[in-house]
């Protein structure tokens, strides 16, 4: 999800009283969930805004008496956009809790998988989600603001950004069985290999991969250039932040979970097991998603963020030495930690091109064709599990208790975008002032719209 | 059809896979796109509700519907949608049969609300249920054509790109959709014995034969019961089928013909096949459990106090 100002033309405003007025944005589009925003107003001036996620779905309470075997085709349908971090999440926390080591090229497929979901994930985002505010610039008419547009208008642009999300989803479709909603992943290992034909075409695949991404990177980074107004002063907040690192090495698919203070400084890290140490939930009244905090400083001084941003500003170092030097770039640029709420997008193409490149290196291993994908021998047993990978869109983490049949008796879900919804209805604050009572966007130096509408 | 085809994308609660599958159409994309005139599309493009509420009864030709109804707001965009559309698309599983979610039916409103907003292990407080501007959350996951009249349904969590494409140059020549009438086990090329299984096992138990039935071989696979359409793609990745198409043409419980399936080839004790399946609603309704009539039990019951 993100926060976006511009669809506010397309909101209704009611007159309750003459002095108070509401904007309501229903619902807010551009991304996987359902939303709407409130922004109250009196006398011209803010007085609350809301961020409301106006529906939930209750899968914490439905796996009980699922099998567990079950969770890792059951919780992929939290969201269609990421399955796969769900799908590895679950089977990760079963196998915690039954205390079964899957073989290492199993564990290699899995994070080759998270890679393609990384990969497709990301560029959906920055094309389909995000781009069309940028490329025609936030004062285009709504109905023109969208991929289809940027289809109709540079379908050279277009063209490569579809290519790039489906080497993303056919990579997962390979490794997972199905892009949206995989099954291979099954406690003990994965359910089939990756064929040694299967690998060479795929290494090619990744080399093109690289092209495209190395072109999203060129294309952000002149955006980012572009909207350099927008991005230092628009919804700039401060938070926490947190994400999986391995010895401070970026990682999507294990680690420890780290928390850094809005200063800087590293104020946790916790393997996975003790997550409930670093998370904590809070409910708000007008909100089905809970607001995520880090619960040693409470809410909502404790709000943090998830995600590729928050990813970025918690590592030392990325895996992949183009990744690195483009972390570096960007450090160079924004300091860390970034608040700048836009620059996710910036963070959002590093972490592309070290998905790309990661990909690309589990594939040259010679253990991702391993027969060796399998334990024979798996038994459920009574225990708690815990299972952590980065989502697209944050820290995901699954936790469930078992029968000795293997039966989940209770489950508790930290979803990646909830990291966020604290933080996006802060920016929300912050924005409405900035638009409503100050016209920031009557004084920002705004380029050139590459597309006209 | 002359022109464009005016269509809507619509999202009920659901989890978006349904547009992720439309969106995997990849370069197919650019043909397809074209022939629609798109109203309202949540997921890509930037018209609000009120922009469907402004749109004339029947003015659009079609209406695609992801999801279920989880909310009193889900109920009121499914019933608008279908005033607006001249054909209502029953957009996947969630949408047809209640899909994944509606497991849910298994349990009391106040007893999902409590475990999520109550007693969550990370929650702190525990004294606030969210109600302020939201809508109410349903009593129980209702099937969509139990609330209005569905036209089409696109059947698969997802449905394939491929069938989804197809329905679109369907809707846009004015021909019909056309359902297969074969099951999962008809496009599946594994090889199959007629023979009886003395044990079942689970998924992860074992490592199976790539090339043989996975029935024959033990496993719970569905594809007997679940209608044809996705190429058998779990059963590729040698993964059970999980009978995410729902039933077969002509069957309208699913869970109901799996258990005539696996009955009539275990050759073991009732006691020991009753250990297979010690969630039946679970295992073989896990896509379909709106369509039960199990599934209104609990919440009937509840009424009734």
């Amino acid at each position: 999800m993100k926060s976006r100002t511009s669809t506010i033309k397309g909101g209704k405003e009611s007159a309750d009283a003459k002095k108070e007025t509401e904007i309501k944005i229903e619902p807010i589009t551009r991304l996987e969930g359902h939303g709407e925003i409130r922004i109250k107003l009196n006398k011209g001036k803010i007085s609350d805004v809301q961020f409301n996620v106006t529906s939930a779905r209750f899968f914490e309470k439905f796996l009980e008496g699922r099998l567990a075997e079950d969770a890792r085709i059951i919780t992929p349908r939290i969201c269609g956009i990421c399955p796969e971090p769900h799908h590895l999440a679950s089977v990760k926390a079963v196998e915690d809790a039954w205390v079964v080591n899957p073989p290492l090229a199993a564990r290699k497929l899995r994070e080759l998988l998270l890679l393609g979901k990384q990969i497709s994930s990301h560029a959906l985002h920055l094309y389909v989600l995000a781009a069309p505010d940028f490329l025609l610039g936030p004062f285009a008419p709504p109905e023109a603001r969208n991929i289809v547009t940027i289809v109709n208008k540079i379908p050279d642009a277009a063209k490569k950004a579809i290519e790039l999300m489906k080497h993303g989803q056919e990579l997962c479709a390979t490794v997972g069985g199905k892009a949206i909603h995989p099954v291979t992943a099954i406690p003990g290992g994965m359910t089939k290999p990756l064929k040694e034909e299967q690998r060479d075409e795929w290494l090619k695949r990744m080399d093109r991969a690289m092209e495209l991404t190395e072109f999203t990177y060129q294309l952000l980074l002149k955006i980012m250039q572009d909207y350099w107004d927008v991005i230092t002063k628009v919804g700039v907040i401060e938070t926490y932040y947190t994400g999986l690192t391995n010895n401070g090495e970026h990682n999507f698919y294990d680690g420890s979970i780290r928390v850094m203070s809005p200063s800087g400084r590293i104020e946790a890290e916790v393997p996975a097991q003790r997550y409930t140490e670093v998370v904590a939930e809070k409910v708000v009244p007008h909100c089905y998603a809970t607001h995520i905090f880090y619960r040693k400083a409470g809410y909502p001084d404790g709000i943090w963020r998830g995600g590729p941003l928050a990813r970025i500003n918690v590592v030392e170092k990325m895996v992949t030495p183009r990744a690195n030097e483009a972390l570096k770039e960007f450090r160079a640029k924004v300091g860390r930690p970034c608040h700048a709420t836009f620059a996710y997008h910036w963070a959002r193409s590093i972490e592309l091109l070290d998905a790309v490149g990661k990909a690309k290196k589990l594939l040259e291993d010679p253990d991702i064709v391993s027969q060796d994908y399998k334990l024979e021998k798996v038994e459920p047993r009574e225990g708690c599990g815990v299972g952590v990978v980065e989502a697209p869109r944050g820290l995901l983490v699954h936790n469930y208790w078992t029968d000795k049949v293997g039966i989940i008796t209770k489950a508790n879900l930290i979803v990646a975008t909830n990291h966020n919804i604290g933080a996006i209805e802060k920016s929300l604050n912050i924005i409405a002032r900035q638009v409503i009572e100050d016209k920031i966007h009557e004084k920002l130096k705004l380029p050139k719209p590459m597309i006209s509408a | 059809m002359a022109g464009k085809a005016k269509a809507a994308f619509v999202q009920l609660s659901s989890c978006w896979g349904c547009h992720q599958s439309l969106l995997d159409l990849h370069e197919k994309l650019l043909d397809v796109i074209p022939l629609l005139d798109i109203k309202y599309w949540v997921a890509a493009v930037d018209f609000k509700v009120d922009d469907l509420k402004k749109l004339p009864n029947g003015g659009l030709d079609a209406g695609f519907v992801e999801g279920l109804c989880r909310t009193e707001e889900d109920v009121h965009l499914l019933k608008l949608t279908r005033e607006k559309a001249r054909a209502l698309i029953a957009f996947g599983s969630c949408s047809s049969f209640g899909g994944v979610p509606s497991i849910a039916n298994l349990f009391l409103k106040n007893e999902l609300l409590e475990r999520k907003y109550l007693k969550a292990e990370t929650v702190v407080d525990k004294n606030t249920v969210p109600s302020e501007n939201l809508p109410q959350i349903t009593n129980f996951v209702p099937r969509n054509d139990q609330m209005v009249k569905v036209d089409v349904y696109l059947l698969g969590c997802p449905p394939t790109s491929q069938e989804i494409a197809n329905a679109v140059l369907a809707l846009f020549s004015g021909k019909p959709i056309e359902h297969s009438i074969k099951t999962i086990c008809d496009e599946c090329e594994r090889k199959k014995e007629e023979k009886n299984v003395k044990e079942f096992r689970r998924d992860f138990e074992g490592k199976p034969d790539p090339e043989k039935c996975l029935i024959n071989q033990g496993y719970l696979c569905m594809g007997a019961g679940t209608r044809a359409g996705c190429g058998a793609q779990c059963p590729n990745a040698n993964h059970p089928c999980k009978g995410c198409s729902g039933p077969p043409e002509g069957v309208a419980d699913q869970a109901a013909k799996l258990i005539g399936t696996f009955g009539g080839i275990a050759d073991m004790e009732p006691k020991k096949l009753l250990e297979v399946f010690r969630d039946p609603a679970g295992q073989l309704y896990s896509f379909t459990y709106a369509s039960s009539p199990l599934s209104k039990l609990r919440s009937a019951n509840k009424d009734e106090k």
